[in-house]
């Protein structure tokens, strides 16, 4: 047994509080180990290289690597040593930084603990097997989950690249939040006018399947070969019969809310979300529909000139077979009735979002365009605005910038003075965040050209008094007590993780924050990458973003998967677990705990079943291992004999 | 508590004869302070330039107009050549001054304007200060006939005033210069490129 140990100061993250050179002592007189060094910066090309000379000049069979933790570099070592031709699983990684240097401010403390660490890691690979994984085939086709811009524009990169994509929207339409936006800051370029055209795209792409009304019932499988089933609600409609003329809209006697104008306005129970929805198909929601809640009406049935109305269609499941799969859930508002009591908890029609607003400022919204309050349909001309609802506000729970908001006001302000020239804008604020590329020309330009007034500070207190709203705020810059009195008041609301994002991750099986946003593989260098293979990210259900920012990771995303679904074949991790045939006693308690479905039954030439581990679904998770009642099971690169040896190497 | 719905509504002409005769834009201030901080003279204001900014963005234009801050600026120009957004805070100050005299405000600091009228008017006749015919138009104007009496032997003594007007030899040229100066707008000041404080 020839082990080597390569012990890094990683400049001065480690070397300041473990003396690495006493490390490198203690490492000579372990057993087995023929080879040990200190390098500055084991990772950078020098000192991998020192590795590789030093596996092959002293003939070295293992390697113990001391430095960072190995989800920063294992990938990295693990390459390094089969370059010196070794085995890559033959590679022990010691967490001597964050688990020891970065934690302990005392250098001999530190370096005995990092002198643990290295013996249990020198135990553990003595005991190390070579591995190596076995390959699986790639599924050709990509599934993306929500149809906002994000997840159109990596559905069509991705088609362009010649990948079968099936999208996935919940909602009667794609388009998502940016179709109901009235124009797009910084350029101020109308978001249905470069939305729409996309839109059609998708439709009538080759290489794109779209499913409306639609939701992801279960996910199967693992990275290169998903099999999911989608869940196609029932409309009542006959998708591929309807013909968009909206006649059965016009007459249907049941009102419903209008989901798509944020309840700006009123719809019917059957409905098309909006003139330019895609697919142009009409929908019915049964909680609002006369022919269900009473039982008797049947109005669109009869004037339906298409005949495809079904009163009795029922829930439709789709399968399909996917290699990767890019998440693009995007964002709800956040709901502020129910947090600021002072600002009338939803009491007063003019009081209304940033969304409502944006539908009173497009000319297809509920009023065509002319900014009219909802209470009296009056011309507002004091307008106040107020940032930060629901964002960077520990008293409601929600610390977050919604990153978006100070711009999106900005160009509200802009627009209502394009709207009504002799109205004033105010616009309560506590920073003024615009850092894209010219975003803070922009709101300077609200300021300038269109006479926003910023006024720096919260609102206390909204309330009504003859016809108008009294706003009571405070200008921190004059130090005083401000109030105006408003005609219109646009709450800038901030952005929520869309309402089932965390169990939408659940069965993903990918990590998300305390606010349902997913989690990134990195904050840095993984940013649309999860924590499962080939589940990627794309827009503002990562973290709230504007479109730019979701344009891009969206392409980012489809980038990754054209690499990923360009390869014929993966190759899995060899950390897989294996059955002992011999000692499986057949409980198939493993079968049971398995999360992935990976156990099944193997029946020997005796007659005898045991358990068969079916390594491509296998995601080494180690619960079996707990379960098997004689230990029989067990995960390779981690036996029962490797992690004794470790504990008690550390215990001595 | 200020109203703002009114303040802004009501302040709004006044801010904009400001704006147009200073060729400046109040709403341009980021409110950084940079003038304030550079500012030899705001330890005698009533409140500092960049906060006079903000009361025009406010309109606050009548306390603006009746302050200390706008009768007591030196017109030294720091703040104008280190504003950040090229603000002519200065000129902008000095058009305030010039506002609130012809609005015949009741002003705080009334000898300060009569000092700062005899004082123009006194170059303007001579081409340059005449300090005897000054002090003794001002001490008229001010109704203080004895004001700084007993500082007189002193200065005749160091022969630091004189009994005669002074001597210039381009007298007209200078009466130009005050011609233009009444009819046009300022000029703007150069900005004092990439200056440190
Ligand atoms: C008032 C306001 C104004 C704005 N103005 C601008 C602007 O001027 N410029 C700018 O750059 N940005 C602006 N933004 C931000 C912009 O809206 C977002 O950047 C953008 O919409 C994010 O796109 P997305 O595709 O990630 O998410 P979304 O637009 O939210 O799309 C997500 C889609 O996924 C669907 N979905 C959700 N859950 C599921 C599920 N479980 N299964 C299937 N489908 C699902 C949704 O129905 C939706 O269609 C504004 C935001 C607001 C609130
Ligand atoms: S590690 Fe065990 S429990 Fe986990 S998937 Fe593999 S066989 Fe199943
Ligand atoms: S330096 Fe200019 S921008 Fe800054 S506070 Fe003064 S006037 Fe405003």
């Amino acid at each position: 047994m020839r082990i080597g140990v390569f012990v890094c100061q990683c400049g001065t993250n480690i070397a300041a509080t473990v003396a690495t050179d006493r490390v490198v002592e203690a490492a000579r007189a372990m057993l087995g180990v023929i080879h040990a060094e200190s390098i500055q910066y084991t990772c950078s090309d020098p000192g991998q290289r020192a590795i590789i000379d030093a596996i092959q000049q002293k003939d070295l069979t293992r390697v113990v690597m001391a430095g960072c933790s190995p989800r920063m570099h294992e990938t990295t070592f693990r390459r390094a040593v089969q370059r010196g031709g070794m085995n890559p699983f033959m590679l022990e990684m010691v967490n001597i930084r964050e688990h020891c240097s970065w934690i302990h401010p005392d250098i001999d403390q530190g370096t005995l603990k990092a002198i643990d660490l290295v013996r249990k890691g020198v135990a553990r690979v003595r005991r190390q097997a070579p591995l190596s994984g076995s390959t699986v085939p790639v599924t050709r086709a990509a599934l993306v989950i929500g149809g906002g811009v994000a997840g159109i524009q990596a559905a069509l990169d991705m088609a362009d690249a010649g990948i079968p994509v099936t999208l996935v929207e919940k909602g009667p339409t794609i388009g998502g939040n940016m179709a109901r936006l009235d124009k797009t800051f910084p350029t101020l370029d109308c978001s249905s006018c470069i939305l729409t055209p996309r839109m059609v795209e998708v439709k009538n792409h080759d290489n794109i399947k779209l499913i409306v009304n639609a939701e992801v019932d279960q996910v199967r499988g693992h990275i290169g070969s998903f099999e999911v089933d989608i869940r196609r609600k029932a409309t009542c409609v006959i998708e591929q019969k309807c013909t968009g003329c909206m006649i059965c809209q016009e007459k249907c006697p049941s009102r419903a809310p209008d989901e798509f104008n944020a309840g700006m306005g009123e719809s019917k129970a059957i409905s098309i979300a909006f003139p330019q929805a895609v697919p142009l198909v009409a929908g019915l929601r049964k909680e609002h529909c006369r022919q269900f809640v009473k039982g008797r009406c049947g109005v669109c049935q009869k004037v339906c000139p298409a005949d495809a109305i079904d009163y009795e269609q029922e829930d439709e499941i789709v399968s399909g077979a996917f290699g990767a799969v890019v998440v693009a859930t995007g964002y709800d508002l956040y709901d502020w009735t129910g947090s600021y009591p002072t600002y009338g908890m939803g009491r007063y029609p003019d009081v209304i979002t940033s969304m409502q607003y944006e539908r009173l400022l497009s000319a297809s919204g509920p009023t065509g365009g002319h900014v009219r309050r909802p209470s009296d349909g009056a011309e507002p001309q004091q307008v106040v605005f107020i940032s930060c609802i629901g964002s960077r506000d520990e008293s409601v729970g929600r610390p977050q910038c919604c990153s978006v908001g100070c711009m999106y006001t900005a160009k509200q302000a802009i627009l209502t003075k394009e709207h009504i020239p002799d109205s004033q804008s105010y616009i309560f604020y506590i920073d003024i965040r615009a850092a894209g590329k010219g975003y803070d020309e922009f709101s300077r330009r609200a300021q300038t050209e269109f006479g926003a007034l910023y006024i720096r500070g919260r609102v206390g207190k909204i309330y009504p008094r003859g016809g108008k709203l009294i706003v009571m705020g405070t200008d921190t810059l004059a130090g005083e007590q401000v109030e105006i009195e408003a005609d219109l008041v646009v709450l800038a609301t901030g952005l929520t993780a869309a309402r089932g994002a965390g169990e939408l991750a659940r069965k993903l099986n990918i990590s998300y924050d305390g606010y349902e946003f997913f989690t990134e593989g990195h904050p840095k260098l993984k940013p649309v990458e999860t924590n499962t293979g080939g589940v990627f990210l794309a827009g503002a259900c990562q973290g709230p973003k504007d479109i730019p920012a979701t344009v891009a990771q969206a392409s980012a995303a489809a980038a990754k998967v054209i690499g990923l679904l360009s390869r014929g074949e993966l190759e899995t991790s060899p950390v897989v677990a294996a059955v002992d045939r011999n000692r499986c006693v057949g409980c198939f308690k493993c079968r049971d705990v398995c999360p992935y479905g990976a156990v099944e039954q193997e029946q020997l030439p005796g007659g005898r079943a045991v358990a068969h581990v079916i390594d491509s679904l296998c995601q080494g998770c180690g619960l079996c291992n707990v379960a098997c009642p004689p230990s029989t099971i067990s995960l390779k690169g981690y036996t029962d004999n490797q992690l004794i040896a470790e504990v008690v190497e550390v215990l001595r | 508590m200020i109203n703002l719905s009114r303040t802004v509504t009501e302040g709004a002409p006044l801010v904009a004869e400001i704006e147009r005769r200073s060729g400046q834009r109040v709403s341009a201030c980021l409110q950084c302070g940079r003038c304030t901080s550079t500012c030899v003279a705001a330890h005698a204001f009533d409140f500092p330039p960049h906060r006079l900014m903000h009361m025009l963005q406010i309109g606050l234009v009548q306390e603006v107009l009746a302050s200390r801050t706008a009768q007591l600026c030196l017109d030294c120009m720091t703040c104008s050549m280190r504003c950040p957004m090229k603000i002519d805070v200065a000129g902008v100050i000095e058009t305030a001054k010039a506002v609130a005299d012809e609005a015949g405000l009741r002003d705080t600091e009334r000898d300060l304007r009569l000092f700062r009228r005899e004082f123009l008017r006194n170059v303007r006749r001579h081409g340059r200060l005449h300090e005897t015919s000054m002090l003794l138009r001002y001490n008229f104007a001010t109704r203080k006939l004895t004001n700084d009496i007993s500082l007189v032997p002193l200065i005749l003594r160091k022969r630091k005033v004189h009994l005669f007007p002074p001597k210039v030899k381009n007298l007209r040229q200078m009466r130009r210069i005050f011609r233009e100066i009444n009819g046009d707008a300022r000029p703007a000041p150069e900005p004092e490129t990439g200056a440190g404080e």
